[in-house]
C-alpha cells in the first residue's frame, strides 16, 4: 500500500511538472519566439484558461502528500520554507500575468505583464529543478527528522548543505533546458506564422542540447548519489519507465522529421514523464536522503499514514482520477488545434 | 511578558489568518454566484428570453475574475499546512489530508476543466451543453466548499479518528468523518452565507444601474433575482442553519459559547446580550442589556436550561482572546439581522411594484454589498478564534501545531510579502471588476480586445 501511494504521489507530481512545465517553457521562450504584441498574445493564448487545470495537479499533489506521507510533507515543506514561498509568489504572479495582460489595452502595461510572465516562469522552472535536485542529493536531516535549508552555504554537497550547490544548480539548469524544449514543442503545435517557425527551429536545437546535458547530469548524479543509479539497476519498474522515455525520444525525433507536431508533443511529454518517474522509482524506498548522516534518511514507510487511511484513499482516488481524465477528454476538443488570437481566449475571463 | 515579535506561534496564526481571510473573499462570491448562473441559463433555455443569457454572460465574467483570484490565493493555503503548520500536518495529515486531496481530485478538476468552456464556449457549445458546463462549474465550486468544511469541522469537533501507536491520528471511520454532524450544519450555514453575499452583490449592481438609469432591462433582472434569493438566503443563514450552529457550539464547545456571549459565570435563564462589553480581567460584562433567558432557550431548548460560564473551565482552555470572539459574534448577528430587514423591505417594495422607483431603498441596496463579506469574515473569526486554544478541539493545541524549524522572522517576512502582493492583487481586481461594470452587461464580450497593435 505504501509503495502504491508512493507511486501515486510520484505520478501526480510528475504529471504536474509535465503539464505546467510546458507553460514554464512557453513563458521562458515568450520573448524569444514572439517579437511583437500580436505574437505575444498568441503565445499566451496557447496556454489559455487551462493553466488553472494544470495547477490543480499541484494542489492535488499537496493533498495526496499530506494524506499519504504527512511526515514527509511536514519535514520538506517547512524545511524549504523560503524557497516554497518564492514558488507560491511566482505562481501567483504568473497567474495574474496570464489573466491581466491581455485585458489591459495600454502597451506599456502589456509589456510589463509580459515581463512578469517571463520572470515568474523562469524562476518557477529554476526552483522546481533545484527542488528535484535537492530530493536527489538529500537534505541535512537531524535526529528529529526535520531540517532547514538556507538558499546556499558553501556549495558543497555534504553536511550542512543549502538549496543551491554545485549539484542542484546544474540540475536546475537541466530542468530549465528540458522544460524550454518541452514548451517549444508545445508551441509548434499551437501556433502559426513566424512564432511557429521560430518554435520549430528552437525546439530542434533545444532537444539536441538536452542530450549532452542529460549525460552530464547522469554522471553528476553518479558522483553525488550513486544509490540512485544502483536503484535503477535493481528495480525492474525503472526499465519500463526508461522504455517510455526512449519511446518518447523516438516520437520527438520522428514527429519533427515528418512535421507531426502532435506526435512530437506527445513524445516530449513521455520523455519528461519517463525521466521523472525513473528518478522517483530509483529513489524508492527512500524519500529523503540525509547529507549529514546516512542513517538519518527518511523512508516512505517512516513517513506514511496508517494503513486504513491509505486503503480508504485508494478506494476513492482511482475513480477520481478516471473522472478527471474524462473531463479532460470532454474538454480537449474545445481547446484542440492552433490558437487564433482574435478568437481564442487568454485566461479565465 | 514575552516579546510578541519573537513568538512564532502568534505570527504563524496571523499568517494563516490573513491569507485565508483574504482568500475567502473570492470563493464566497463564486459559490454565491454559481447557482444564479445556472438559474439564468435554465431560464434562458426554458423561455428563450435573451435577457437571461445576457445576465449569465455578464456575471460569468465577474465569476471568472473571482475564480482566477481564488485560484492564485488558494494554492498558498494548501502549502501552508506543510510550510507553517508542519507539526499539525504530521499529527493529523492522515485525516485532514483525505479531504484536502479529495477537494483537488473531485472538485477542482471538475471546476477548472469546465470554467473556460463555460465562460468562452457559449457559441461553440450550443445552449444545452453550455447550461451543463454551468452546472459542472457550480457543482465543482460547492463540492470544494464541502470538503474544506469537513476538514474544518474535524478541527472543531473531531470524529471518526483514533490515536495511532506512533502518537499521530489515524482515520478509523471515514463515513463518520465525512458526515460529521458539525460539518453538515456548518456547510449549510456557510453556503447560505455565500448565497447572501452573491445576492447582495447582484442586487447592488442592479440598484447601481437603476440609479444611473442605464441597462434598465438587466438591472431589473438583477434586482428581482437578487432580492428574492437574498431574502430566502438571509433567513436561512439565521434559521435554521445559524441556530443549529449555535446549538452545536453549545453542545461540543461550551467554553466557546460562553466566550461568544461573554458569560463568565454559569446560570439558568442566561441572557442573550444585545449590548455590552466583556471585561476579562474583572470577569464581567460591562453595561449589559440582554434578553433574559434567550441564550438558555436558543442553545439548549428551554429557558431554564443551565448555560455554563467561563469560570467552570480551566483558564488554560479559554479562548485566548475572548473580547474578539465576543465582538465578532455579536457584530455578525447584528449584520445578519439587518440583512433580513433590508431584503424584507426590498421584497415588500417589489411586491408592491415600487422597487425601481424607491430611491432610498436602491441606495441602501447599492451600498450594502460589502457587509455580507464582513459578516462572513466575522463568522469565521468566531469559529476559528472561538476554537482556541485548540487547533483540533480537545485534542491538539494551537501552540503545538506550528513548524518548529521556521523562525518568527521568516514568517513575518513572508507575511509582509503576501500583504504586499495581495494589496496589488486587490487593486487589479477592483480595477478590472470596475471596468466590467462600466462596460456593462450589454457590451459584446468579444475575444481579448486590443489585438490590432502591430509591431
Amino acid at each position: 500500500m505504501i509503495a502504491l501511494w508512493y507511486g501515486i504521489l510520484a505520478f501526480m507530481l510528475t504529471t504536474y511538472i509535465v503539464l505546467d512545465g510546458r507553460n514554464f517553457g512557453v513563458g521562458i521562450l515568450h520573448w524569444i519566439v514572439a517579437r511583437n504584441q500580436n505574437e505575444r498574445r498568441q503565445v499566451i493564448a496557447a496556454i489559455g484558461p487551462l493553466w488553472s487545470w494544470h495547477e490543480v495537479w499541484l494542489v492535488g499533489t499537496g493533498g495526496v502528500m499530506v494524506m499519504a506521507f504527512p511526515r514527509l510533507m511536514a519535514a520538506s515543506f517547512s524545511g524549504c520554507y523560503l524557497a516554497l514561498m518564492l514558488i507560491l509568489w511566482c505562481l501567483l504572479l504568473r497567474g495574474i500575468s496570464i489573466e491581466v495582460g491581455g485585458h489591459m489595452s495600454d502597451r506599456l502595461w502589456q509589456q510589463f505583464w509580459d515581463a512578469v510572465f517571463v520572470f515568474s516562469n523562469v524562476l518557477l522552472a529554476v526552483l522546481f529543478g533545484a527542488a528535484l535536485g535537492n530530493v536527489g542529493r538529500g537534505v541535512p536531516l537531524n535526529t528529529e527528522g526535520t531540517f532547514y535549508l538556507p538558499f546556499f552555504t558553501n556549495f558543497g554537497i555534504r553536511g550542512n548543505v543549502g538549496l543551491l550547490d554545485w549539484y542542484t544548480v546544474p540540475v536546475a539548469l537541466f530542468g530549465v533546458l528540458t522544460l524550454t524544449a518541452h514548451g517549444a514543442t508545445y508551441l509548434t503545435m499551437k501556433t502559426v506564422g513566424p512564432v511557429h517557425e521560430r518554435s520549430v527551429k528552437l525546439a530542434r536545437r533545444l532537444w539536441i542540447a538536452v542530450i549532452p546535458a542529460f549525460v552530464i547530469i547522469t554522471v553528476l548524479t553518479w558522483f553525488v548519489r550513486p544509490e540512485l543509479l544502483a536503484g535503477i539497476a535493481v528495480r525492474p519498474v525503472t526499465w519500463a519507465t526508461m522504455l517510455i522515455c526512449i519511446a518518447g525520444a523516438y516520437a520527438v525525433v520522428n514527429g519533427f522529421r515528418h512535421q507531426r507536431e502532435y506526435q512530437a508533443l506527445l513524445g516530449s511529454t513521455f520523455v519528461l514523464f519517463g525521466i521523472l518517474m525513473t528518478g522517483a522509482a530509483a529513489l524508492f524506498p527512500v524519500v529523503l536522503f540525509s547529507t549529514t548522516d546516512a542513517n538519518l534518511r527518511l523512508t516512505a514507510a517512516d513517513c506514511a499514514a496508517p494503513e486504513y487511511s491509505l486503503g480508504i484513499a485508494a478506494a476513492w482516488w482511482f475513480p477520481a482520477l478516471i473522472l478527471a481524465v474524462c473531463y479532460l477528454v470532454i474538454i480537449q476538443r474545445h481547446y484542440s488545434g492552433k490558437v487564433n488570437v482574435s478568437k481564442d481566449n487568454q485566461g479565465l475571463y | 511578558m514575552e516579546n510578541t515579535l519573537t513568538d512564532p506561534a502568534f505570527w504563524h496564526r496571523i499568517h494563516f489568518g490573513f491569507t485565508i481571510t483574504y482568500h475567502y473573499l473570492f470563493p464566497q462570491l463564486t459559490m454565491g454566484l454559481a447557482w444564479f448562473l445556472v438559474y439564468w441559463k435554465w431560464r434562458a433555455l426554458r423561455t428563450g428570453d435573451e435577457k437571461y443569457n445576457r445576465a449569465a454572460r455578464f456575471w460569468a465574467r465577474i465569476f471568472g475574475l473571482n475564480f482566477a483570484v481564488g485560484v492564485v490565493t488558494g494554492i498558498p493555503m494548501e502549502f501552508q499546512f506543510g510550510t507553517n503548520w508542519a507539526a499539525f500536518s504530521k499529527y493529523s495529515g492522515a485525516i485532514i489530508g483525505q479531504t484536502l486531496a479529495m477537494e483537488g481530485m473531485f472538485a477542482f478538476f471538475l471546476e477548472s476543466a469546465f470554467i473556460g468552456a463555460f465562460i468562452w464556449g457559449e457559441k461553440r457549445l450550443g445552449p444545452r451543453t453550455h447550461f451543463l458546463t454551468a452546472v459542472c462549474v457550480a457543482t465543482g465550486s460547492w463540492l470544494s466548499g464541502f470538503f474544506i468544511l469537513v476538514t474544518n469541522a474535524f478541527m472543531q469537533h473531531p470524529v471518526g479518528y483514533a490515536l495511532a501507536p506512533n502518537g499521530t491520528l489515524e482515520l478509523v471511520d471515514v463515513g463518520a468523518f465525512l458526515l460529521n454532524p458539525w460539518a453538515l450544519v456548518q456547510y449549510a450555514h456557510n453556503q447560505s452565507a455565500a448565497l447572501v453575499t452573491g445576492s447582495f452583490v447582484i442586487a447592488a449592481l442592479g440598484a447601481f444601474y437603476t440609479l444611473r438609469r442605464i441597462h434598465p432591462e438587466q438591472a431589473s433582472v438583477y434586482l428581482k433575482t437578487g432580492t428574492l434569493v437574498g431574502l430566502v438566503a438571509s433567513v436561512l443563514v439565521a434559521f435554521p442553519t445559524g441556530d443549529s450552529q449555535a446549538k452545536m457550539v453549545g453542545a461540543y464547545q461550551p467554553a466557546t459559547l460562553a466566550s461568544m456571549e461573554g458569560l463568565f459565570h454559569g446560570e439558568r435563564l442566561a441572557d442573550v446580550t444585545m449590548i455590552g462589553q466583556p471585561n476579562v480581567s474583572q470577569q464581567r460584562l460591562e453595561n449589559p442589556i440582554g434578553l433574559p433567558g434567550a441564550l438558555s432557550f436558543l442553545a439548549y431548548g428551554t429557558f431554564q436550561s443551565y448555560v455554563r460560564g467561563l469560570d467552570e473551565f480551566p483558564k488554560d482552555d479559554w479562548p485566548d482572546n475572548i473580547e474578539l470572539v465576543y465582538y465578532a459574534f455579536h457584530l455578525m448577528i447584528t449584520l445578519g439581522t439587518i440583512f433580513i430587514l433590508i431584503m424584507a423591505w426590498a421584497n415588500w417594495k417589489r411586491w408592491r411594484g415600487r422597487l425601481e422607483s424607491s430611491t432610498a431603498l436602491l441606495w441602501v441596496l447599492m451600498l450594502a454589498f460589502p457587509f455580507p463579506y464582513i459578516a462572513t469574515s466575522l463568522g469565521w473569526m468566531t469559529a476559528e478564534m472561538g476554537r482556541q486554544p485548540w487547533l483540533i478541539h480537545g485534542l491538539f493545541r494551537t501552540n503545538n501545531g506550528y513548524s518548529q524549524v521556521v523562525s518568527s522572522g521568516d514568517t513575518i517576512f513572508t507575511l509582509i510579502g503576501f500583504a504586499g502582493l495581495y494589496f496589488v492583487l486587490g487593486l487589479l481586481f477592483l480595477y478590472l471588476t470596475g471596468r466590467e461594470i462600466y462596460k456593462g452587461p450589454d457590451a459584446e464580450h468579444g475575444a481579448p480586445s486590443h489585438q490590432e497593435v502591430p509591431a
